[in-house]
């Protein structure tokens, strides 16, 4: 026994448990409620792209690593949380071969050609769903949807289409409604309580913290007021909730230092009121936590945190 | 009660219950004790024996002309064998001087005379003769900081109590045992410096020992026990003054610059017996155990004691063993074998199994922010790595390479199981190296 070897390394020599990939399958768990609130809504539409979008990002992943030369990445569980994230950015009614366009834009083209997992400069998913919105306007890419059933609902639009007609009153959705469930756009917009619910359980875990969601939110609640429109409206509707809890805290995309992120999540907020109000509503958040991503690297270089001791020192008590 | 702390900093699992609980055993004596001239921070000694020699335990074998060096002197009676280069425990080869141990050895300072009427300058001369470092692990010559430069007045001085590392209990079973002797040791301490208030810093996992402490200060107005957050690193020295006084040592400067002076528990016990028998660091208590350690317990042992004789005469380690460990786990040094020996500086050999060592591969940094969390210096771990990597040393400078003191809180948080810490060594060396241009 006294000359056998021992394993060498750098110190520590005792790790934390957690893997880039147990955090990962949190945020998967995190998508539980939305999930469920879309299955319940919309049934087959919604399990077809679901499983569509997460079976295109594996086979995609999986088939460019391999292109690629790189050792096969589904441990880290990052392809099926972007599957599950452009089918839950669309709305259910989209065909599911969509859905399946929209993840492998974003899973080859945005993370793998861009060097894997952590050297992505957009969020993939996002990107994927925004590539989805031009092209379906430049082609017409046809209705070829599966006959499911009967999808309740669906047909109805984005509630954001009501500030855009300026038709705010009688026939928009509750602010109770919003919050608890509305069977419009995207899956990601049905529920604000599901959201806040797989927020919650992010934040617990450590995953998130408050900080760009709370600069997002209020940045665009405090200049919705101003601006003289409904500020309860503008944050309950849509996919801002989405965007800000699960979208814009993207750990790979999002800036490091806290105070980066709150001016991240106020440019994000500015951002998605202009777009909303006087641009389109639809893809306002997406588009505008993209373009907060384009600013990520030049805020983690502007604002580099306080080292310790630099901050404040109390002079030395002699008596 | 909200106890006080520093921000940033980790929990991890700190399986102290293995050794906390028993008393402090004497193990047998090496049939030779090889001790390396270099066991502080500063410059190294010279050999002042030569083969063949006669030496008595605690006579003076090595010493140097250098203002930051602390003598070394024999842990033993016996004969000089060898005066060569050995593998010390962090893998460097350094010169040693290897003794015979004699069979019989003396029993020597027994007898305690009174310190009370010391003067700050034969306090400072006892710490500088008796070869005391920092024995929680830094080996800092303690004169060195004893002798705080006159604008700056030190006004308090904090025994590090915290042994924040998992798995080390040595200097909470010396507390235990040795209460008297530790606050014998803080009046000297403050007595050198003139500082008029001293201070217990402990974590709260240790309260029998902080109760037994302030129930022996009761009366005392100018030390007190102040007890801390179990938290890693609380006692790394910077946290440490942190918590305690809420002033921040500045970035590159010492505690002096702040008013306050910090020793380990061990060392403020040995500057007592140094003061009181004339003994000097000829030995220390370090703890022995891990999960493939046999018998668990702490153990008193001489400098120069190799570790694979400490290992054996502490009951020995179980096959599973898989890594080898001198100091904590977080900032402690892997061992390739056994042959490496005690030194003033050594405060535990961990043994682990398969099941405490991590044996995933680093991945790419995904930007998770949580070494940024963890960083107790607030600096941005991440970045220094990515900097580190492409060979931009100024970049990682920018990010507060030079600031890091090595605690690995960041790799313990990392998800992408990323060596921060070996990173960060690489950029020290590359910054200091670029500026000697």
């Amino acid at each position: 026994m006294a000359n056998s070897e021992y394993l060498l390394s750098s110190p520590p020599h005792v790790k934390s448990k957690e893997l880039t990939g147990s955090a990962m399958r949190d945020v998967a768990i995190a998508l539980l409620p939305v999930i469920a609130v879309a299955i319940y809504f919309f049934r087959l539409y919604a399990i077809v792209n679901l499983v569509a979008g997460v079976a295109a990002a594996i086979v995609c992943e999986w088939v460019m690593r391999k292109v690629m030369g790189r050792e096969p990445s589904i441990g880290d569980f990052s392809a099926i949380v972007t599957g599950l994230f452009v089918a839950i950015l669309l709305p259910p009614s989209v065909p599911f071969w969509y859905v399946m366009i929209g993840t492998v834009i974003a899973v080859a083209l945005v993370k793998e050609l861009m060097g894997g997992l952590g050297t992505n400069v957009f969020n993939p998913a996002l990107f994927g769903f925004v590539s989805l919105l031009i092209i379906s306007q430049l082609f017409a890419l046809g209705n070829m949807t599966l006959n499911l059933g009967s999808l309740n609902g669906v047909t109805s639009a984005t509630p954001l289409t009501f500030i855009k007609a300026g038709a705010l009153n009688g026939i928009r959705p509750g602010y109770w409604w919003l919050f608890l469930a509305h069977a419009g756009g995207a899956i990601a917009e049905v529920s604000v309580l599901a959201v806040l619910l797989g927020a919650a359980y992010l934040i617990y875990k450590g995953h998130v913290t408050w900080h760009i969601p709370a600069a997002i939110i209020g940045t665009v609640f405090i200049l919705t007021a101003i601006l003289g429109e409904n500020p309860l409206y503008m944050t309950l509707a849509g996919g801002l909730m989405f965007g800000a809890f699960f979208m814009a805290t993207d750990w790979v995309t999002s800036p490091d230092n806290r105070m980066a992120q709150i001016i991240y999540g106020v440019l994000i907020g500015v951002l998605i009121v202009v777009i909303r109000l006087y641009a389109a509503p639809t893809g306002a958040v997406a588009y505008s936590i993209l373009i907060g991503n384009a600013c990520t690297p030049l805020l983690n270089r502007l604002f580099v945190r306080k080292r310790f001791g630099a901050v404040k020192t109390v002079p030395v008590e002699t008596d | 009660m909200e106890l006080k702390t520093f921000r940033g900093g980790i929990h991890p699992p700190y399986r102290k219950e293995a050794t906390a609980k028993k008393a402090t055993v004497e193990i047998s004596l090496p049939a030779e004790v090889v001790i390396p001239m270099q066991q502080n921070v500063g410059a190294p000694n010279t050999p002042t024996v030569n083969v063949g020699d006669r030496v008595e335990a605690g006579q003076q074998i090595g010493s140097s002309e250098a203002f930051i060096s602390a003598p070394v002197h024999s842990s033993v009676s016996g004969t000089v064998k060898a005066i060569e280069e050995r593998r010390n425990f962090t893998g460097a080869m350094v010169q040693c001087v290897v003794i015979t141990v004699d069979p019989n050895q003396p029993a020597k300072w027994t007898e305690k005379k009174d310190v009370g009427d010391l003067s700050p300058e034969q306090i400072r001369d006892i710490a500088k003769e008796a070869g005391l470092v920092g024995l929680g692990g830094a080996a800092f010559p303690t004169f060195v900081k004893l002798s705080p430069p006159k604008d700056k007045p030190i006004d308090i001085v904090v025994i590090n109590a915290c042994e924040c590392e998992p798995f080390l209990t040595c200097d909470h079973r010396l507390m235990l045992e040795r209460a008297d002797d530790l606050l014998a040791g803080l009046k000297l301490m403050m007595k050198a410096v003139g500082a008029g208030k001293g201070v217990i810093g402990i974590e709260a996992n240790k309260m029998d020992a902080a109760d037994m402490l302030s129930s022996k200060l009761a009366g005392d107005s100018a030390v007190e026990v102040v007890v801390l957050e179990v938290k890693y690193p609380e006692g790394a020295e910077k946290m440490l003054i942190d918590a305690i006084t809420g002033r921040r040592v500045p970035p590159g400067k010492l505690p002096s610059e702040v008013g306050v002076l910090v020793q380990n528990v061990q060392t403020a016990v040995a500057l007592y017996e140094a003061a009181a028998t004339g003994k000097p660091v000829i030995e220390r208590v370090i703890t022995v155990t891990g999960p493939a350690m046999k018998d668990p317990k702490n153990v008193l042992v001489r400098i120069g004691t190799p570790i694979e004789h400490v290992v054996e005469q502490s009951g020995g380690m179980t096959g599973d063993v898989v890594k080898v460990i001198i100091g904590g786990p977080m900032t402690g040094w892997a061992q390739k074998d056994l042959s490496a020996a005690v030194v003033k500086g050594t405060s535990g050999i961990l043994a682990l199994t398969k099941e405490v060592v991590d044996a995933n591969a680093e991945q790419q940094c995904v930007g998770c922010d949580k070494c940024i969390d963890a960083c107790p210096m607030f600096l941005v771990p991440n970045f220094i790595v990515r900097y580190a990597r492409r060979g931009q040393w100024d970049l990682a400078d920018k990010y507060g390479a030079r600031d890091c003191f090595e605690c690995g809180c960041c790799s313990y948080v990392c998800p992408a199981r990323i060596p921060h810490v070996g990173y960060v060594r690489k950029a020290k060396a590359e910054i200091a190296a670029a500026q000697k241009k």
